[in-house]
């Protein structure tokens, strides 16, 4: 009975929304049905036909911006709402079903507050529903990503109906990238028809075109071939399948360098301030993990300051700092201006650790270990008093969180800036030690600190300079992580390990060293989980790699001579 | 003269003192709480601290459990976990407490298991855990995995999903989830090849581990989200995760610098709440889904009040440390909440603070209305609640897509899904 009845209902909403309604109509009478199989049908009888005007209302309606007017008489309209607020809340509305303004009896336009009426209703099926629908409009969208989206939709559902559309498309389709998402859609529909030709033909076009995305519907078709006993399209399946396995694997090997490189670089950025701190002047830093966490913080502050402000609470105290509000691009380049101001913000704590106790230590490397140890430790306390004991929230500007996908590899921005990044620190690097009297003082320091104090150099001043640069760089590490991982408390604990590891295996006192070990830990990292595909076991394998290394050779890869390390 | 008045006062005062104490020890009645104050897991559990104190006021402020007024005995088990064994241990034989709220993980509660079973005491635990376990001295008002983690895929089933890959960090929980999970995705009619992760099989051939595991504290997801786009490359794909903590960080920032967002393929999280929402970047997780037995958008007059009352009672509150601003409710916090609620119903109906007496009681079945809708104890000492399926908002909060009405809590699902 409820079916005959529904039965009815749809027959009946079908007639009147074919025959004489417009697509704003049709969406018009949906959000005002009190029935959800109403709303169902006729959104669904909207499918295939529509106009740009679809895919807003149908949006609007999902975020709740379609409201039921209700006239006096009682008869609900749909509006949306334009225009800004008044001291009533009221805007202006628009008719869901002909895009007029509300008019009242009077003919005059009628405002409406939004908190008064109810939105129209929506629950995931009908979400699906209408996305459905707007998955054919975008079919024709003039933007190029939700165009290729919209096909892909539509050829995975490998839905015979919808065929004309993506054929039709082709035809006037100019864009390479979509003409293949075209191609693909149409030989995955195609791969369901009743036709073997055309089938055979369809699998001979998906082996040229060997997409990651056709895996699926391959791998099924060849088993209905097979379950068929159809060896002909079973192997022609099979043909097309093992393209794309060997797509798979150049796309696999080629993503493994390119994963290994962004890793190996992060290592380098984070280890390469301790290649000075420890590497060069001997100081076994511990606390070297707070400074990148320092630079972190320090990239957190401005990122508040750019926006909402800050509100700090350290010992009980209450600091409230304001921020600019800014939007847009002037918003997104804080991170700019925050690499300078980490790298400054560790430089100056990294003075003061210098002045307050390293100096004492210098002969002392043991004890050295011990006290930057604890300083770790009231660092990481320090941090939980004033930024609280949870993870901060660092946001990545749009410039860091897309991608490049080329031939179905991906190169994140994110990854691609670290190794720019790292490229441009270690080459800034260079320069300071090699092409500044900075940097000369600093090497004749690091060789031989008595000689160089006797020919006159104040060791005791390029001592803090190269820890303050030591620190500093481990600052701008901070300010990187932020984009791609937690600002914590214990966010320098996660990565000093590594730190020395990297540093030991390059060979202490060998910033070239340094660089290689970086890149290959990273690359042997990313080459073993790809191969085991399991990161636990993947962890382990790099550190028993690392050290049985390091019992072939204990000095690591670049051994340096020198006097100052006897 | 006066050396005889000051020792009289002296005397009454002796005598008022005493009085009082005895008066303490015949009103109160002593309640432990034993969770993290320090250490890792102590972000999450120091809420939990915060919610019983709450429950306590609030149930003292309207004349306490059977006229006593609750006296809580806190104690840190500092995400130690031998620590917790110890604490529970002077707990129940030093301060002969009635009865125990805590633990979080796993670990802890399988730590402090023999020493409640030695002492026969009772304890309450309020967080989602994988089941396989079903102690006569503890109370489970926990989400069993059929309280979270099979309604998460019935909904992403009827939502059409055809492809899951599973994603946990590496220990107990996540990898007796999984285990169940697999069977329970190969029961629905899902083949193998579309579950994603990996698995392992014994000698036998029989599955001892499904999904992909990290470490705790894991960065470089990178590998695994170049996975998870290939295998959501035909569509129809969604990630089970039951990542942990802050690894969830990382791995979302990868997720979306990679073009995965939750249009082409959601991620299910099974221990994301509006808590550990406090330190997650929200706008990369707009969209993606929740499941718990609570959420703090519930629009219901009791979860309304709930919510007012903890943050009204957070402004007086004067205990050291705790903080005040931004403060959130979520699932374990009103877990913990209900335990003491129904702690306090079967105390009562019991007649008394035996434990036994008390067991018997909960086994009766009891129901408390509480802030996510009405729960009820089962004789399997676990609990028939609501399950919500939820998907996140920019601030923090879940929109509530769909609710699983009184979900009966089954600890026991390995090989129960043919």
């Amino acid at each position: 009975m409820k079916l005959f009845h529904a039965l009815i209902l749809f027959l009946a909403v079908c007639g009147l929304a074919r025959a004489e309604s417009t697509p704003r109509e049709v969406i018009a009478k949906a959000a005002a049905a009190e029935d959800a199989s109403e709303r169902m049908t006729l959104i669904q009888s909207l499918l295939g036909r529509g106009d740009a005007d679809v895919p807003v209302l149908m949006d609007a309606w999902r975020r709740d911006q379609i409201f039921l007017y209700a006239d006096a008489a009682g008869t609900v309209v749909p509006v949306t709402l334009t225009g800004e607020a008044d001291e009533n809340d009221a805007q202006s509305a628009v008719r869901v079903d002909n895009a007029q303004p509300l008019t009242g009896a009077d003919g005059k336009p009628v405002r409406v507050v939004a908190d008064d009426w109810d939105t129209a209703e929506h629950d995931a099926r009908l979400r699906r529903a209408m996305k459905a629908v707007v998955d054919l409009i975008d079919v024709g969208s003039p933007d190029l990503a939700t165009r290729i989206k919209a096909i892909n939709t539509v050829g995975y559902s490998q839905d015979a109906e919808k065929l004309p559309a993506l054929i039709a498309r082709a035809e006037i389709e100019t864009d390479p990238k979509a003409q293949v998402a075209l191609r693909e859609g149409i030989a995955l529909t195609r791969l369901k028809s009743s036709d073997r030709a055309e089938r055979l033909a369809a699998l001979g076009e998906l082996r040229e075109l060997h997409t990651l995305s056709s895996t699926d519907f391959l791998r099924n078709a060849l088993r209905d071939a097979e379950q068929a006993g159809d060896k002909e399209v079973a192997a022609a399946a099979a043909k097309a399948m093992s393209a794309v396995e060997s797509h798979r694997k150049t796309v696999n090997f080629f993503g493994t360098i390119f994963r290994g490189v962004s890793l190996g670089s992060i290592l380098l950025v984070v280890a390469l301030g301790l290649a000075i701190t420890f590497g060069l002047m001997g100081v076994i830093n511990m606390a070297h993990g707070e400074m990148i966490a320092v630079g972190a913080y320090a990239t957190y502050i401005v990122q508040n300051l750019f926006t909402t402000g800050l509100a700090i609470s350290p010992f009980g105290m209450s600091i409230k700092l304001p921020g600019m509000g800014a939007e847009g691009w002037l918003r997104e380049s804080y991170f700019l201006f925050a690499l300078p101001i980490s790298f400054l913000a560790a430089a100056f704590v990294g003075i003061l650790l210098e002045r307050g106790i390293v100096r004492f230590l210098y002969r002392r490397p043991l004890e050295s270990l011990l006290a930057t140890w604890g300083v770790s430790l009231i660092l990481q306390q320090l941090f939980r008093l004033i930024f609280g004991a949870n993870n901060v929230q660092v946001g990545s500007p749009s410039y860091l969180s897309g991608n490049w996908t080329i031939n179905d590899i991906i190169f994140g921005w994110n990854r691609v800036f670290v190794i720019g990044f790292a490229g441009l620190i270690v080459f800034g690097t260079w320069l300071v030690l090699t092409r500044t009297p900075l940097g000369l003082l600093m090497r004749a320091v690091m060789q031989n600190r008595q000689m160089a104090a006797c020919m006159g150099v104040r060791t005791q001043r390029v001592n803090m300079m190269t820890f303050a640069f030591g620190s500093g760089l481990a600052g701008l590490a901070g300010a990187f992580l932020s984009q791609i991982g937690n600002v914590g408390p214990s966010l320098g604990q996660n990565y000093i390990v590594d730190c020395f590891m990297t540093v030991v295996v390059g060979g202490v006192g060998n910033i070239a060293g340094t660089v290689f070990s970086a890149l290959g830990i990273g690359l042997v990292d990313q080459s073993i989980q790809q191969i085991l595909l399991n990161p636990v076991i993947g962890k382990i394998l790099v550190l028993l790699a690392i050290i049985l290394f390091l019992q072939w050779r204990p000095a690591g890869l670049f051994a340096t001579r020198s006097r100052s390390l006897d | 003269m006066i050396k005889s008045i000051t020792r009289t006062l002296g005397l009454s005062a002796l005598a008022l003192g005493t009085a009082a104490g005895a008066l303490r020890a015949e009103d109160t009645v002593k309640v432990g709480v034993l969770h993290s104050l320090s250490g890792t897991m102590a972000i999450s559990e120091t809420s939990l601290r915060d919610v019983l104190l709450f429950t306590f006021d609030e149930i003292n402020a309207k004349g306490g459990v059977l006229g006593k007024k609750i006296e809580p005995v806190v104690v840190d088990g500092a995400s130690n976990w031998p620590l917790f064994a110890e604490k529970a241990k002077q707990l129940l034989e030093q301060d002969k407490v009635a009865v125990t709220f805590g633990c979080w993980t796993s670990v802890s509660r399988k730590s402090v298991l023999p020493v409640y079973e030695k002492n026969n005491g009772l304890l309450f635990y309020p967080v989602q855990y994988e089941g396989e376990e079903e102690s006569q001295n503890v109370f489970y008002t926990a989400e069993a995995v059929n309280q979270q983690a099979t309604p998460a895929v019935d909904y992403l089933l009827e939502q059409g999903y055809k492809k899951f890959y599973l994603l946990g960090t590496d220990y107990v929980y996540p990898q007796t989830t999984n285990l169940v999970l697999l069977e329970y995705l190969l029961s629905k009619g899902v083949p193998l090849e579309n579950i994603g992760g990996g698995y392992r099989k014994d000698d036998s051939g029989k599955i001892i581990s499904a999904g992909k595991y990290t470490p705790f504290g894991h960065t470089d997801y990178q590998q695994i989200v170049a996975e998870i786009k290939q295998f959501a490359a035909g569509g129809g794909a969604a990630v089970v995760s039951t990542l942990n903590g802050d690894t969830n960080v990382p791995f979302f920032k990868e997720y979306a610098a990679s073009g995965l967002s939750a249009e082409t393929c959601p991620v299910v999280s099974f221990s994301i709440s509006e808590d550990e929402f406090r330190g997650l970047p929200a706008d990369q997780l707009v969209g993606q889904l929740g499941c718990w037995t609570y959420f703090q958008s519930i629009k219901s007059p009791a979860n309304k009040k709930f919510v007012k009352d903890f943050e009204s009672w957070l402004k007086k509150s004067d205990v050291p440390g705790i903080v005040k601003e931004g403060r959130v409710t979520c699932s374990p916090m009103v877990l913990s909440y209900n335990g003491v609620y129904l702690w306090k119903a079967a105390v009562e109906k019991a007649g008394t603070f035996d434990v036994d007496a008390v067991r018997e009681a909960l086994k009766s079945g009891i129901s408390f209305d509480g802030p996510g809708g009405t729960v009820t104890t089962q004789p399997n000492m676990h609990l028939t609640k609501n399950v919500f399926i939820g998907e996140t908002k920019a601030d923090g909060q879940f929109k509530i897509l769909k609710e699983f009405k009184d979900v009966y809590g089954e600890p026991w699902l390995k090989g129960k899904f043919k």
